[in-house]
């Protein structure tokens, strides 16, 4: 009898083992068949549908499978278990069953409506992932590498824009959707299909918040693919990355703002609290990021560690996740933290890199970026039907649809406006409506509704979001070349030759883009330039004047002390200080130069690699953004051997 | 009931109960952690309810974010400290130290975190509560407590032992730093042994298998045969002493064997690499260790799984001994099948399909598969290390040869990246765990005597077997290569892993405490030593491993066609068994031209009613490779098997434009020898990659200008 029991417990704990495996090896499965596809479609030059879409479609079949093929089991989970002694839910529960002690694990806290249909199938159950995984595992990598990846130049001559429609583009969308869902949702309790009270303003504003993270990977893969224009490529790829960090921290702003009395009026304390929040997390995830960054480029400038690429890859590897780590120690928001850390890092740590762990690193946080994309997407199809707790709401969610156009609307056309009036190179209206188009949802949004799904109004808001994901992928994200002819958007841009034909004849071509590039930035990101490449470029690398020279008298010996040996040799190209935003792509290929000494035999094997590869353009730009300025400094070391 | 059994509560079982779902949590150890934060949680009540129950809830909350907190600082705490590591590591590379490895530095790093955490944080109670429900007469995986009106969901942990049951409520930061065994398993041990499987020397491994076999196989039972013995003698000793206050029997002395077998030569492998040791002693020792690994885990499995069916559950009993047997055999060649087969399947579908277009879906799909026989493994009961190894193996023969040259570069840097972080974690957390495991029983006699057991267990693991070896062996296995691999038994990241992976009995956590200082003698002062000991036992260094085959067995100008050197070609023949040469041809004929591009077309080597079939299987690529001058000598399969490598790489790389292959082969060919000092520098993965590259260079020129 007891030697029985034993042996099922036994059984049931084996099962209970192998479902883990289980469930991953689905998920690969889905993967592995979503890459393969994609491959087909890659091959055959198909461009309605991107891995993304693909992983949705993918996830979405094996949902369906695992909803309506398998049997319902486990019928015993649903008991609930009352323990008068507990007064609180403690983190860890030890449980006495007939004298052996199991330790349990506070998983969540569920209301009330939602506790029968737990008694369902085991293995729905199983598939659906605690939600911090998002947050933790599946998109720092994602938000690092569109951080890492963003390219420089174009994107700090379009800076003033992108900081523009991210941020005040962010919370106007917020609001407006919160708005007008709220218009809707005083429809519903117009039309009895809301009790009053259940929804209040600050739900629709959370929706606002967390619809407004825009992702259009889909968008940009194909821009990338057809080599659209770099300017709009820019001002989309920036938005979407910083409208992230914004619509994050948006996001858990609204949530805390919980006025004392009656939650539903506005209380000015609690409000201003909620900005102060805001604007808190904001900096300090900034400044954290950037600070890990920075440590990591000292890091690199100071020792000779280019002489190891792999060790070079693991501290940067390590310390990004410290940034991410920290940050979330001290309380801030990690993803954030992450974000600037992967700008800062592209800025600076990058040109310290040796050629080789440059390359590494690319790759590694590339492929890091794909797997995590594919798995978010693919979860979020085969959500759709293995969530339990969906509530679709015909209402409503036509009020989001609205909602999210409505506020794409008052977000680009407004800001563009009064954009274009201080932009020396306007934003046409074709690029503007493009805009407008690829107002795509896509990850971060769902991982936002995913966290809280814990009332009514929280879970009609997932499957909407849900939704809105699924027809913004597949229908903006299929329609994007045909918009692309319609809009007549020039494609087929190269983004280095913009490039190329400056650096031959800098010192001319500059003359006439300078004014271009100083009436576009304002004077005050005219002196971040100035600070940046007088200062911070000479202490955080090896480019850059020396810093003898541009600090003053009385610092001289931490001046010395800071400046590589190498800045010293570039002192003669020192002449064009005040096209600065050109000097920054100029100073990286000094750079490339300057640390290459380091290490001769990799720049040998550099020559022979690029070789091969400049007959064949094609594939150059075929990479991601980030390897075409890569690409772009071995052909400059390319044509140095040659000289010499 | 046996009152034994209520002490040993099963060992397998709560192996089996400990493992639970940390497979879901592959990527970072991160998610050990409950991570419920509050923010969003805050606004979930809805309607507002009442004062003392939302107070409650922002409680919980609190110790939720908390505790989210804390798992953020204990995983910062690891990487700052590998941070230190690899800067340190710099320092001593920079300076060209040896004496301390990488992993050596590590554990040092642990130890000091360990001291400070230990005596540097205050004390806190955890704030568990146990109760005692008794509702229930099993334990479900999810659990729903309704605490006054609201509803909870805890899921199931794992079980713990009566005697923990204090312990669990000690210093919270030192729970925190506590992972859970399983994760070595689940997250850290799989890239390591993956990466060994992936970059095992071809060539070399598989001139010296049958001795590597050996010794990993036959080596690891006598070793842990001999050491459980010795073991059990002390522990006797042990018994009249009085020293030992708790049960210790047989098996757990041949548990102990087992897992202290598996040889982590890691420290001394770096040095000979940096310092180029002679390629076979590199092969063997290289070999043993990662096919040692394998055993030990089987092994260990096996002998937990042991249990007689008599009264007397100490005692022998045949049936349940050959059932042991049977359950290792039946693990390994599982696991082995599992691994082999993803292996094949990656291979198939990385030869059909034009993946290599797109090196990043290559790589992820690489991946994919290779964790997928992971998972597929521990998905059907075997054991999931054991598969990644030998997938590994069979990645690195056949799929390599199908991937695109970025993709080689790619795979190979990733996992060395991956083996680089998951290795130095481990032997950081060992530091560690010296002084933030809680349970540790330091047994004065019990250390002495594993260490004299270790050492006598290697002496009658190499020797013997080495004599045997040497009666078949053409190119005898020196004497000072014996000594130097007697020295090189390292205790590492496996035996640890095994070690921790149950600790709940005294008899365990003894075994845990000696493990853990033997891993600790071996990396330091073994590792430490080794340069001293190379010159002292007169071992050439700076042997390049290419330049080595020329004087040794004459392939390769056999193969360039140079006359028949039949000394050289008998002495290859001899040294590889009558099994192993069927198996080459086997592998050259079929598998390799199924699965790879390279290989005579499959239309050739097939019985001609396949035709059909062959053709289907045969890539186009294989007839344009088929230079009739090359087919001749078919004979000398063992560097065949390298030449057609390089065969693969011309073809892969040069798959938009064909036409000009032979010229560019054999250049290429004449490249890899004259330059060969700077190529083989890295491991023969990265150098076929460099081979290749330039290969590219050779080709590209000459398409375009047809």
């Amino acid at each position: 009898m007891e030697r029985q029991r034993r042996f099922a417990s036994e059984k049931d704990e084996y099962q209970f083992q192998h479902q883990g495996a289980v469930e991953l090896l689905v998920f690969n499965f889905l993967l592995i068949l979503t890459i393969l596809t994609i491959w087909l479609f890659k091959n055959h030059r198909f461009r309605f549908l991107h891995e993304t879409g693909g992983a949705m479609v993918y996830g979405l079949i094996m949902g369906l499978i695992l909803r309506y093929a398998t049997a319902p089991t486990d019928i015993e989970s649903g008991t609930v278990y009352d323990c008068g002694k507990l007064t609180f839910s403690p983190s860890t529960l030890l449980v006495n069953i007939t004298e052996k002690v199991y330790e349990y694990k506070y998983k969540r806290e569920i209301s009330q409506h939602n506790i029968n249909p737990h008694q369902g199938n085991a293995i729905l159950e199983k598939m659906t992932f605690d939600p911090e995984i998002f947050f933790n595992v599946l998109l720092p990598p994602i938000i690092f590498h569109a951080g890492y990846s963003l390219k420089k130049r174009h994107f700090f001559q379009n800076l003033g824009s992108i900081l523009t429609y991210a941020f005040l583009g962010t919370a106007i969308s917020c609001i407006v959707i919160g708005l007008i869902v709220y218009g809707f949702v005083k429809a519903m309790i117009y039309a009895g299909q809301l009790k009053n009270g259940d929804f209040h303003f600050t739900d629709c504003l959370f929706f606002g918040s967390l619809m407004s993270a825009t992702d259009p990977v889909t968008v940009l893969a194909i821009f990338h693919e057809l080599h659209v224009d770099p300017d709009l490529y820019t001002l989309l790829f920036g938005e979407s990355v910083l409208n992230d960090a914004v619509a994050i921290v948006l996001t858990y702003s609204i949530s805390i703002y919980s006025p004392k009395e009656n939650p539903n009026t506005f209380d000015a304390a609690a409000f201003f609290q909620s900005v102060g929040n805001f604007l808190g997390i904001f900096a300090g995830s900034f400044a954290m990021g950037s600070a890990y960054a920075v440590v990591t480029a000292l890091l690199t400038k100071f020792t000779k560690l280019c002489e190891f690429p792999m060790l070079e890859t693991g501290l940067f590897f390590l310390l990004s996740w410290s940034a991410f780590l920290s940050a979330e120690a001290a309380g801030l928001t990690g993803i954030v933290a992450v974000l600037f850390c992967g700008v800062t890092q592209a800025h600076y740590t990058y040109n310290n890199l040796s050629s080789d762990s440059k390359m590494r690193t690319k790759q590694l946080f590339e492929f890091m970026n794909f797997l995590a994309e594919n798995v978010i997407f693919c979860y979020m199809g085969l959500a759709l039907f293995t969530f339990q707790n969906h509530i679709f709401n015909a209402l409503f969610i036509l009020g989001a649809f609205l909602a999210i156009f409505i506020a794409r609307a008052c977000n680009i056309y407004p800001l563009s406006f009064l954009l274009n009036l201080g932009r020396k190179q306007k934003i046409p209206w074709n690029f503007q409506h493009m805009m407008m188009f690829s107002g795509l949802r896509g990850a971060i949004a769902f991982a936002l509704a995913i966290r809280n799904t814990g009332s009514q109004p929280k879970q009609m808001m997932f499957t909407t979001t849900l939704l809105l994901v699924f027809f913004t992928v597949w229908v903006f994200g299929g329609g994007t070349t045909p918009m692309l002819t319609w809009l007549q958007i020039r494609v087929g841009v190269d983004l280095d030759e913009n490039l190329k034909e400056e650096p031959p004849s800098h010192q001319e071509a500059n003359n006439l883009d300078k004014s271009t590039t100083k009436a576009e930035s304002a004077r005050l990101f005219r002196m971040w330039y100035g600070f940046d490449h007088k200062y911070l470029k000479p202490i955080l690398t090896h480019a850059g004047p020396p810093l003898t020279t541009t600090l003053p008298e009385w610092c001289g010996p931490i001046s010395r002390l800071l400046t590589s040996p190498q800045a010293y040799g570039e002192q003669l190209k020192e002449d064009d200080v005040e096209c600065i935003v050109n000097q920054d792509e100029l100073a990286m290929n000094y750079q490339e130069q300057g640390s290459s000494p380091c290490s001769p035999p990799a720049r040998l094997g550099l020559d022979q690699k690029a070789s091969p590869q400049t007959p064949s353009k094609e594939n150059i730009y075929e990479g991601d953004l980030g390897l075409g300025s890569y690409e772009l400094k071995l052909e400059q070391t390319l044509g140095q051997s040659q000289m010499n | 009931m046996e009152p034994g059994d209520a002490a040993r509560p099963g060992p397998g079982r709560v192996v089996r109960a400990l493992r639970p779902r940390l497979l879901l949590l592959p990527l970072l150890p991160l998610l050990l952690g409950r991570g419920l934060r509050a923010g969003a949680a805050a606004s979930s009540s809805g309607a507002a309810a009442e004062d003392s129950s939302a107070m409650e809830e922002l409680a919980t909350e609190k110790e939720a974010e908390e505790s989210h907190r804390q798992d953020s600082v204990s995983l910062l705490t690891f990487i700052l400290l590998l941070t230190l590591t690899i800067l340190t590591i710099w320092l001593f590379k920079h300076r060209r130290v040896r004496f301390l490895h990488e992993t050596g530095l590590a554990m040092i790093y642990g130890l000091i975190v360990g001291v400070i955490l230990r005596y540097g944080t205050p004390a806190t109670s955890g704030r568990d509560k146990s109760l005692s429900c008794t509702q229930e007469d099993r334990a479900f995986s999810t659990l729903l407590v309704n605490v006054s009106g609201k509803f909870f969901e805890y899921t199931l942990k794992g079980e713990i032992s009566p005697g923990k049951i204090n312990s669990v409520e000690q210093n919270d930061m030192l729970r925190k730093v506590t992972f859970d065994p399983e994760v070595f398993f689940n997250i850290l041990l799989p890239p390591i042994i993956f990466h060994a499987g992936y970059s095992l020397k071809k060539r070399h491994f598989f001139r010296n298998l049958g001795s590597i076999l050996a010794y990993a196989f036959l080596g690891t039972a006598v070793s842990c045969f001999i050491i459980g013995n010795l073991m059990y003698g002390v522990v006797k000793l042990m018994k009249i002493v009085g020293q030992l206050s708790d049960k210790f029997y047989y098996t757990d002395c041949l548990f102990f064997g087992a897992i202290i077998s598996a040889t982590d030569p890691v420290t001394v492998l770096a040095i000979f690499n940096e310092l180029h040791a002679d390629v076979d002693l590199y092969a063997l020792l290289f070999g043993e260790s990662v096919l040692n690994d394998a055993v030990a885990i089987v092994l260990s499995s096996s002998i937990v799984a042991y249990q007689p069916a008599g009264l007397n559950t100490h005692a022998f009993d045949a049936a349940a001994f050959f059932k042991s047997v049977g359950i290792f055999l039946g693990i390994f060649s599982g696991s082995f099948t599992m691994g082999a087969v993803t292996g094949v399947v990656t291979a198939l579908v990385t030869k059909f399909t034009k993946l290599h277009c797109f090196p990043l879906l290559e790589t992820a799909l690489f991946f994919l598969m290779s964790w997928s026989t992971f998972l597929l493994a521990e998905a059907c009961g075997f054991t999931g290390v054991v598969a990644v190894l030998f997938c590994g193996i069979t990645q690195a023969h056949y799929t390599y040869n199908n991937l695109s040259v970025e993709s080689r570069s790619r795979t190979k840097q990733l996992f060395e990246v991956l083996h680089f972080l998951a290795e130095n974690f481990i032997f950081s957390y060992m530091g560690l765990a010296l002084f933030t495991f809680q349970k540790h029983v330091f047994s004065p006699i019990f250390i002495i005597g594993a260490f004299v057991a270790i050492f006598l267990g290697r002496a009658a693991h190499i020797y013997p077997l080495s004599f045997f070896l040497n009666l078949g062996r053409r190119h005898k296995i020196g004497w000072n290569f014996q000594h130097m691999m007697m020295f090189s038994g390292l205790r590492g990241a496996m035996a640890f892993a095994l070690a921790i992976r149950d600790t709940a009995s005294y008899a365990r956590q003894m075994m845990f405490t000696t493990t853990l200082l033997i891993v600790f003698f071996t990396v330091w002062i073994i590792g430490g030593g080794t340069t001293p000991m190379l010159s002292w036992l007169n071992i050439r260094v700076g042997v390049d491993p290419d330049q080595d085959p020329p004087p040794n067995n004459d392939s390769f100008q056999v193969l360039q066609g140079d006359g028949p050197d039949s000394a050289g070609g008998n002495r290859t023949k001899q040294e590889s068994a009558w099994i192993f040469r069927l198996w080459y041809s086997f592998d050259h004929n079929y598998l390799k031209p199924i699965l790879t591009h390279s290989g005579p077309p499959l239309t050739t080597t097939l019985p001609a009613w396949c035709g059909l079939l062959a053709r289907c299987l045969t890539s186009p690529q294989v007839y344009d490779n088929q230079e009739p001058l090359r087919e001749e000598d078919s004979d000398f399969i063992l560097t065949e098997g390298d030449l057609t490598l390089t065969y693969g790489d011309s073809t892969v790389t040069a798959n938009g434009s064909s036409g000009s292959h032979t010229a560019s082969t054999s250049l290429e060919g004449r490249r890899t020898k004259s330059s060969s000092e700077e190529v083989l520098e890295r491991d023969l993965g990265m150098g076929d990659q460099k081979v290749s590259s330039r290969g590219t260079r050779l080709v590209f020129p000459m398409g375009d200008n047809a």
